[in-house]
């Protein structure tokens, strides 16, 4: 019997070792194309993407979509300029009727030229409500399209917009080729003009993007191959990295980057904070008494808070009552109130809630911050009286069910470069994703005036105006969160700005 | 004539399975929460292209109607296109998913069976003594370890510290699996510590009870040599349960591997189905759902049909024999 015991022993070990030896030569044979130095790959794990045409999707296949389209206009990683792309120069004398002029010689990975229909199509689209494109409404100012010639596009808006041009760094304003059909190959098969272009994709599994030949930029891309797989799963994606069978995981969570920083071989990039905004729907009780929402605030702890997101306040993470982010130009800067229990209750008292109060507060619990955010407020708040309670949902169903309809709400947004655009988004009161229903006529004239404003510094005092009236009596608290990106060390001059956009077109591999 | 009444009858029970459970399938993946065109549309959507995108879809036409266009498809071997990747395919993605998952499950097959089967048989021949004691510890230490916990115990022993097998099941862009077999090794070997207790403490019971049967008793006396009594006599009888046991895992581990196949990153049918729930990607969801359901139902018919044709008193009425 003992026999019988040797011989299934046996037969496992042989079927497993044959199997295991089933790839060692072909991965040989990468690995040292990879070391000559004969073709530069650059492998990334990105998260399942949603759809992958740009403007019917939530952000996830930056990689993808930022290698394989252009923009008109680009932002600098390093500086914050905003740099020529597809077009060459804007201009506008008034902010009403403006001028692009486009890059010439540029060509669509099928061999067709690049042209000012292309924009005029790309526009078109955007605008049409059977796409349900994410930026329709900031699309809505425009008034006509022209096209004067294949290299000049004129765009009248229907009021003055000094700040229009910005709208063209937005992920999910890629210049698409009119000659394209995206409806059907948009998600099968991407096609644009930019640095990389796809060479093969399995949907929900991987894709190959190979170097643009024909790219308008003539010393880019660095590398010759680009290889996104699409892996569900964060913690996959890392043993991957750890694996060395990828090189960079993006949207990583502060418990990974911990985790990474005490390992050899791994570097952690932070290129841009994103705003986890909490929202106080001031249409509705209890919260639309200024005195309930300046009672929350006063029980605020940044310190706290930034600890919760397992980060370092003023350093990683940024406490903020107002929507426009620090790194911008026109932030102003207002001290912290404190932290003021006493206060707190006091105003609470005058609102007529004695004895505390109980409040619902929605979020998206599988999104990163979600759930540490929550839990830090309801644990700070709740000396005060506010007895927070908690509905955490999975982010599609906290968007469809329950997001612009919640009474105190924890959302993910990104940062406009131009903050006016956020403004009239949300704090509008006409505003599409005026989350928490604000609506308070100096704030609107005050977005109305930045809007047309011409003169710069004028348009600085309607912001500095603007942000203290946020303090006072705004429905918002900012908490700057950072993007973080896992990369191994061999990954040199990896970009993404704050428009979220990776340039891997400058990325190298040593 | 039996036989085939009892194979026709069983066949007949399988289609109407298949309809019942489609139809359930169908209604159930209805009343998911979160709706499919606010999903798509994102976080920036408005009611109006809400609307229009649920209509461009025919998300809005009567239950019934969508249900018999989808059956309608489904039967011609149409599974439709996602709807959360329009213009894809789902055969396009579904058929290779399904490839994957079968060579998993063959190479789970052979791992565990024969090493199942010989040390049930092992510990049955040897009942009461230390080689059954440890077979039987074994088993039961196996059986009530979760595969995701045996998976990261392989995945540290052969991935971190021996560096055999890759951590996660990743195919290389622009190869195949059949380049890449070593990632089957350990999601198969996983699968094979939780299916080694079953299927080797049954064959260890049924062992044991044909043993002290009188014909086997007979044999012995008769002075058969031992290993023809056990292999030739023995085993022939006490396969039977082993073998409906195995039968009716192979719809599990076909389709139902959704936690190891997440665990180790393998590109199968469970992975596949657990993405499509994520996304809400109705008709790929119903594909999966529907195409495993019908592997367990088929699987069940098989075993059941095997079953019958080993067991002549089920094969043959009774006063045939």
């Amino acid at each position: 019997m003992k026999k019988l015991l040797f011989l299934a022993m046996c037969f496992l070990i042989v079927t497993t070792l044959i199997l295991s030896g089933c790839t060692t030569e072909e991965e040989t044979g990468e690995e040292t194309g990879e070391e000559t130095g004969e073709e530069m790959v650059i492998r990334v794990a990105e998260q399942v993407p949603n759809l992958i045409t740009p403007g019917a999707w939530d952000g996830q296949a930056f990689s993808l979509n930022s290698s394989i389209y252009d923009y008109l206009i680009e932002m600098d990683a390093n500086t914050g300029e905003l740099v020529p792309a597809l077009a060459t120069e804007w201009d506008s004398p008034e902010g009403k009727v403006w001028t692009f002029k486009l890059r010439e010689g540029v060509t669509f990975h099928d061999g067709s030229d690049f042209t000012a229909e292309d924009v005029k199509f790309t526009l078109e689209r955007t605008q049409d409500p059977e796409i349900g494109h994410l930026k329709a409404e900031d699309l809505q100012v425009v008034e006509k399209i022209e096209t004067p010639d294949d290299h000049t596009v004129v765009i009248t808006l229907a009021e003055a917009f000094p700040t229009f041009y910005y709208l063209f760094t937005d992920y999910n304003l890629a210049i698409l080729s009119s000659d394209y059909d995206y409806g059907m190959l948009g998600e099968s098969a991407p096609m644009g003009t930019g640095a990389f272009k796809l060479e093969e994709m399995v949907p929900k599994e991987s894709a190959m993007l190979v170097k643009n030949e024909n790219y308008w930029d003539p010393g880019l891309p660095k590398a010759d191959a680009l290889m996104i797989y699409f892996v569900p799963d964060i913690d996959s994606s890392i043993s991957l990295l750890e694996a060395g069978q990828v090189d960079i995981v993006p949207q990583i969570s502060p418990i990974i980057r911990d985790r990474l920083q005490g390992l050899e071989g791994f570097t952690i990039v932070s290129p841009y904070q994103e705003s986890r905004f909490i929202a106080m729907a001031a249409d509705r009780e209890p919260f639309n008494d200024n005195n309930v929402r300046l009672a929350f605030k006063y029980a605020m702890d940044p310190e706290f808070l930034a600890q919760a997101c397992q980060g370092v306040l003023g350093e990683s993470i940024f406490y903020n009552e107002t929507p426009i982010v620090n790194s911008l130009a026109q932030y102003k800067e207002i001290p912290f109130r404190g932290r003021d229990i006493e206060r707190s209750k006091e105003l609470l008292a005058e609102a007529g809630y004695p004895d505390g109060l109980t409040v619902e507060l929605y979020y998206a619990s599988d999104h990163p911050y979600g759930t540490d955010i929550s839990q830090a407020l309801k644990e700070i708040a709740a000396p005060a009286g506010f007895d927070l309670d908690l509905q955490g949902y999975p982010r599609d169903i906290y968007l469809a069910q329950h997001w612009m309809d919640a009474p105190m709400s924890i959302t993910g947004w990104g940062v406009r470069v131009d903050p006016s655009m956020l403004l009239m988004l949300a704090y509008h009161s006409e505003g599409p994703w005026n989350e928490s229903h604000m609506s308070d006529p100096e704030v609107d004239d005050l977005i109305d005036k930045i809007r047309n404003e011409v003169d710069p510094s004028v348009r600085q005092s309607h912001y500095d105006r603007l942000q203290e009236i946020f303090v006072e009596r705004g429905t918002v608290i900012n908490l700057q969160v950072p993007y973080l990106v896992a990369t191994s060390t061999s990954v040199k001059d990896y970009r993404q700005p704050v428009t979220m956009l990776v340039q891997l077109k400058y990325a190298t591999i040593e | 004539m039996d036989f085939l009444e009892r194979f026709l009858k069983r066949l007949g029970f399988m289609v109407l399975t298949m309809v019942a459970m489609s139809m359930l399938i169908f209604f159930l993946v209805e009343i998911m929460p979160g709706d499919v065109a606010q999903t798509i549309l994102g976080q920036a959507a408005t009611e109006e292209s809400v609307a229009a995108l649920r209509e461009s879809m025919g998300l809005d036409d009567p239950i019934h109607v969508r249900y018999l266009r989808w059956a309608g498809g489904f039967v011609q071997g149409d599974l439709g296109q996602s709807i959360y990747m329009r213009g894809v395919e789902i055969s396009s993605i579904f058929w290779r998913r399904v490839g994957h998952s079968m060579l998993l499950a063959f190479t789970a097959f052979i791992f565990y069976v024969p090493v199942s089967i010989l040390m049930g048989i092992l510990a049955g021949v040897k009942a009461g003594k230390t080689a059954d004691s440890v077979i039987s510890f074994v088993g039961l230490a196996t059986m009530a370890l979760p595969e995701f916990v045996s998976g990261i115990i392989l995945i540290t022993i052969f991935s971190v510290y021996l560096e055999i097998f890759p951590i996660a099941s990743l195919i290389p862009i622009g190869q195949t699996i059949w380049g890449n077999l070593n990632i089957l090794v350990l999601p198969a070997l996983s699968i094979t510590i939780v299916m080694f207790g079953y299927v080797s403490r049954m064959q260890r019971s049924s062992m044991i009870g044909v043993m002290s049967s009188d014909y086997i008793r007979a044999a012995t006396l008769k002075g058969m040599p031992r290993r023809y009594v056990i292999f030739r006599h023995a085993l022939k009888n006490a396969l039977l349960p082993t073998i409906t046991i195995i039968g009716m895992n192979m719809g599990w581990l076909f389709g139902g591997l959704i936690v190891v196949e997440t665990l180790f990153g393998f590109p199968g049918l469970g992975s596949l189905t657990l993405s499509a729930i994520k996304t809400r990607d109705i008709p790929l969801i119903e594909a999966c759902v529907l195409f495993i359901t019908f592997i367990f139902v088929f699987s069940t018919f098989i075993t059941d049909m095997a079953y019958a044709f080993l067991n002549p008193k089920i094969r043959f009425k009774q006063g045939e024999v």
